[in-house]
């Protein structure tokens, strides 16, 4: 009997975002069914919700017929559905036989644990994987990749798996440990389980996936058949038009002045003896993987994390930062990461949170506030960025994550900065949002600030930068301007520092 | 519209508050005929007004989300040394000023525990608590001290319209925090770090500061409730106003201030602190046990913490529901 997963009118809410939208299809077992979207276009949101990890706001979803309901994701893997992540789910400390069987480790007598029988189980496994590693190392000796797949290990031996996903699984895998996990997902996939694919990278869709399900801003589009359908038309179906277009329709700054930032040999805790240098009008592009320090760079230079060594030039003369605060006093702002956590104050108003950065200048000196110019400063952000909101009074988190992120751009360009970072500043807003945003950067370097842009989509760092900084293993290892920049040569560079 | 339907709600949080006095009042009048009197009404205030200037830091720290346990101990060893140096025939403006120093000085020493060993505030406080209840009784061996100086008894003497000093002093530092919290960038930097320190580090704003002056501030408030507290006993008490923080605490809670920081007003800690002073005060004019006067007061703060959280819970599900509209 041939297995099959169906999600029946699945919705989801957050404050702020309708993560997926009345979303049904099918996945059939011994087929590698990929999840094609955007950032945000609800992928991740959708697995959780298979794991158990969320609750849907409503709709369902149907295994072999019977409708499912997990509270947790270890209800979800005790009924066959594992989800491999791309951080490491495992106890790095244990060994590999100790992580496959956790929770569950075979036991003699008193409840001993008998490690003999779990290793000769799992070194059963490891065959059949056809892996050269041993039940009794410890995980923590092994490399990520070997990681990942104990953790498939993991999922596979349990009797009843049915359903298992994958999350970015290759994102920091090399090519010939890519190769080594497809491999086993044929495997798994010729035993007839349902696999779930989700990936940014379209070669990679192509060559290990059957079908295609396409997502875009948290509704499902389609499925379409992955060697068949061209390129081309499963990006247009993932953001709804042509992307490149976008970037062609940008109207630039095209007159880069003279150098505004300079860095030279900057170093902390996480980043070493960086050196690049930022002019007016001009958007430098930072590409690399996950984990190359980009952020860390950053945080770096505004004083969020300390400055090992290292020197900080803006227009000519050496500047210190010791706080975000120095920072911003001397023209250098962070837009960050993580609008959740680190830029949004969920507990105040869009207008207080726009005014957040301005407090010195909106109030006189004994520090009362001038609420007449708080007004302005909130009227003028919501007027200039386009913010939609029902009134400046509102609660910044009952607006949706595009315009929430507008609201943190408007208190930065509020206090009139010189270098403005932007730390992957579409993550998770919808691609109507994201034009506005590609526009909005132009449109700072036009007036003359320097523009920082830190992103992992590698056509957003194309398009937009007029030069694009590497950075791999805390380091920058190169430079490209836009002209000569390609996706491999980012991705080689990013991976390999070549 | 939508305006004023949230004003309303507010509002409507506030008046049960109200409505939870009227009732206590109407419980205890019923039971004790002097309960709604003018005599015991002012009583009320003499009392509430220690309990008043406590939680006017408390609700500092907690909207930071901060805390801190050391209060009680902080009144009587500054009640205690004010005392002393009175007796010691310092003036009493001196006695004032050195008194509030020190005040101030163990915020300093709270504020450093919690920005530099990054202690968690209740741990950090409950140091505090200890080191300076032990040194409240070190600086007088343990025994009270009588206060001889005239204008120094002045102070828990003094009526102004009938009402006591100490209740005015409660009243102005009331109205002038609650619009410093209210008005100004100190106020709205309380607001930002407990709603979410790191995006108020990120924006500009120096958490470490803002946590240091409201530490600050609470020393001050509570060596200023030291000094009115002696007087009005006419010595200095190291054994007094365990649990002071206690109250305090579940006065701020109950007038909507959130554990979880970054929410609530000094408009309900008014209100909070008239319903736990009328609650402790009613509760010993009908004769409860002192006993079980302890268990009736952690139920109310249990029942303040039960309100803070199904508060949250509404919050939550109406942020849910107003962002599913926008969205």
């Amino acid at each position: 009997m041939q297995e099959v997963l169906e999600f029946k009118g699945i919705s989801k809410y957050f404050p702020g975002v309708k993560a997926l939208d009345d979303v049904s299809f099918k996945a059939y077992g011994g087929e590698v069914l990929a999840f094609l979207g955007e950032n945000g276009a609800g992928k991740s949101t959708l697995l959780k919700i298979l794991n158990g990890d969320y609750q849907p706001t409503s709709g369902e979803y149907i295994i072999n017929g019977e409708q499912k309901h997990f509270s947790s994701p270890h209800e979800a893997i005790e009924d066959g559905i594992s989800v491999i992540y791309q951080e490491r789910q495992i106890l790095l400390e244990l060994t590999v036989a100790e992580n496959i069987y956790l929770g569950r480790m075979p036991a003699k007598r008193f409840g001993v644990i008998d490690t003999k029988k779990a290793n000769a189980d799992a070194k059963r496994i490891i065959e059949d994987f056809g892996l050269p590693i041993r039940p009794d190392t410890k995980v923590k000796d092994m490399s990520i990749a070997y990681q990942q797949m104990v953790e498939i290990m993991k999922a596979y031996s349990r009797e009843n798996l049915k359903v298992i996903c994958f999350d970015e699984p290759t994102a920091s895998l090399s090519d010939a440990e890519i190769e080594a996990l497809f491999k086993v997902i044929r495997k798994l996939r010729s035993e007839g389980k349902i696999i779930i694919y989700v990936s940014h990278r379209m070669n990679e869709i192509q060559e290990i996936a059957d079908k295609v399900a396409i997502f875009k801003d948290g509704k499902y589009v389609d499925t379409v058949d992955a060697r068949e359908t061209p390129e081309a038309q499963m990006i247009k179906m993932m953001v709804g038009r042509d992307l490149g277009d976008i970037y062609k329709e940008l109207d630039r700054n095209t007159s880069i002045g003279e150098p505004l930032l300079e860095v030279q040999g900057v170093s902390s805790d996480y980043v070493k003896e960086n050196s690049f240098v930022l002019h007016r009008g001009e958007v430098l592009g930072f590409s690399g993987l996950v984990g190359a320090g980009r952020t860390e760079l950053m945080r770096a230079i505004i004083g969020a994390d300390k400055l090992k060594s290292g020197e900080i030039y803006l227009e000519g003369k050496r500047i210190e930062n010791h706080s975000p605060h120095e920072a911003q006093k001397n023209g250098i702002v962070l837009v960050p990461e993580d609008r959740k956590l680190q830029g949004i104050l969920a507990n105040l108003s869009v207008a207080e949170n726009i005014n957040i950065s301005m407090l010195d200048a909106n109030s006189n000196k004994f520090g009362i506030m001038n609420s007449k110019k708080e007004a302005e400063v909130a009227k003028k952000g919501i007027a200039d960025f386009n913010i939609k909101t029902p009134s400046p009074s509102k609660k910044i988190v009952e607006l949706s994550g595009g315009n929430q992120q507008k609201c943190i751009v408007a208190r930065w360009i509020s206090t009139n900065p010189k270098v403005l970072i932007m730390d992957e500043p579409t993550k998770g807003i919808d691609v109507g949002a994201k034009a506005e945003f590609y526009q909005m950067i132009c449109d700072f370097a036009k007036q003359g600030m320097g523009v920082i842009l830190i992103s992992s989509e590698m056509p957003e760092v194309m398009g937009l930068s007029d030069r694009i900084v590497v950075m791999r293993g805390k380091k920058i290892v190169g430079e490209t301007s836009r002209e000569e920049a390609t996706e491999d040569k980012l991705l080689s560079m990013g991976m390999l520092g070549r | 519209m939508k305006e004023q339907a949230r004003k309303l709600k507010i509002g409507g949080e506030k008046l049960t508050m109200i409505a939870a006095i009227i009732v206590v009042f109407i419980i205890f009048s019923a039971l004790n005929h002097n309960f709604f009197t003018w005599t015991n009404i002012v009583n009320i205030l003499v009392a509430g007004s220690l309990v008043g200037l406590v939680a006017i830091g408390h609700t500092y720290l907690i909207i930071a989300a901060q805390n801190d346990l050391s209060p009680g101990a902080v009144v009587a060893f500054t009640g205690v040394l004010a005392a002393l140096l009175s007796s010691a025939g310092l003036p009493f403006g001196l006695v004032c000023l050195i008194t509030v120093i020190c005040g101030s000085i163990i915020g300093v020493f709270n504020a450093f525990m919690v920005n530099q060993i990054k202690l968690d505030p209740f741990i950090a406080t409950l140091v505090t608590q200890s080191v300076i209840r032990g040194f409240a009784y070190i600086i007088c061996d343990g025994k009270p001290v009588s206060i001889t100086d005239p204008t120094y008894l002045l102070i828990g003497k003094l009526r102004i319209f009938g009402v006591p000093l100490s209740v005015w002093i409660m009243i102005i530092l009331i109205v002038v925090f609650g619009l410093i919290l209210a008005k100004t960038t100190f106020g709205r930097n309380i607001y930002a770090i407990g709603g979410n320190k790191d995006a108020a580090r990120l924006a500009g704003l120096n958490p470490k500061k803002i946590i240091l002056s409201s530490f600050i501030l609470m020393g001050i408030l509570c060596s200023i409730g030291g000094i009115i507290f002696s007087s009005r006993m006419n010595s200095g008490q190291p054994a007094a106003n365990v649990n002071l923080e206690f109250d305090a605490i579940t006065a701020v809670i109950l007038g909507g201030v959130s554990f979880m920081g970054g929410v609530g007003g000094m408009g309900g800690t008014i209100l909070g602190i008239i319903l736990i002073q009328s609650f402790n005060t009613g509760l010993t004019m009908v004769n409860v046990p002192s006993f079980w006067q302890y268990v009736a007061r952690g139920a109310l703060l249990l029942f303040a913490l039960t309100t803070d959280y199904i508060r949250k819970q509404k919050r939550e599900k109406e942020l849910l529901e107003a962002s599913m509209k926008n969205a």
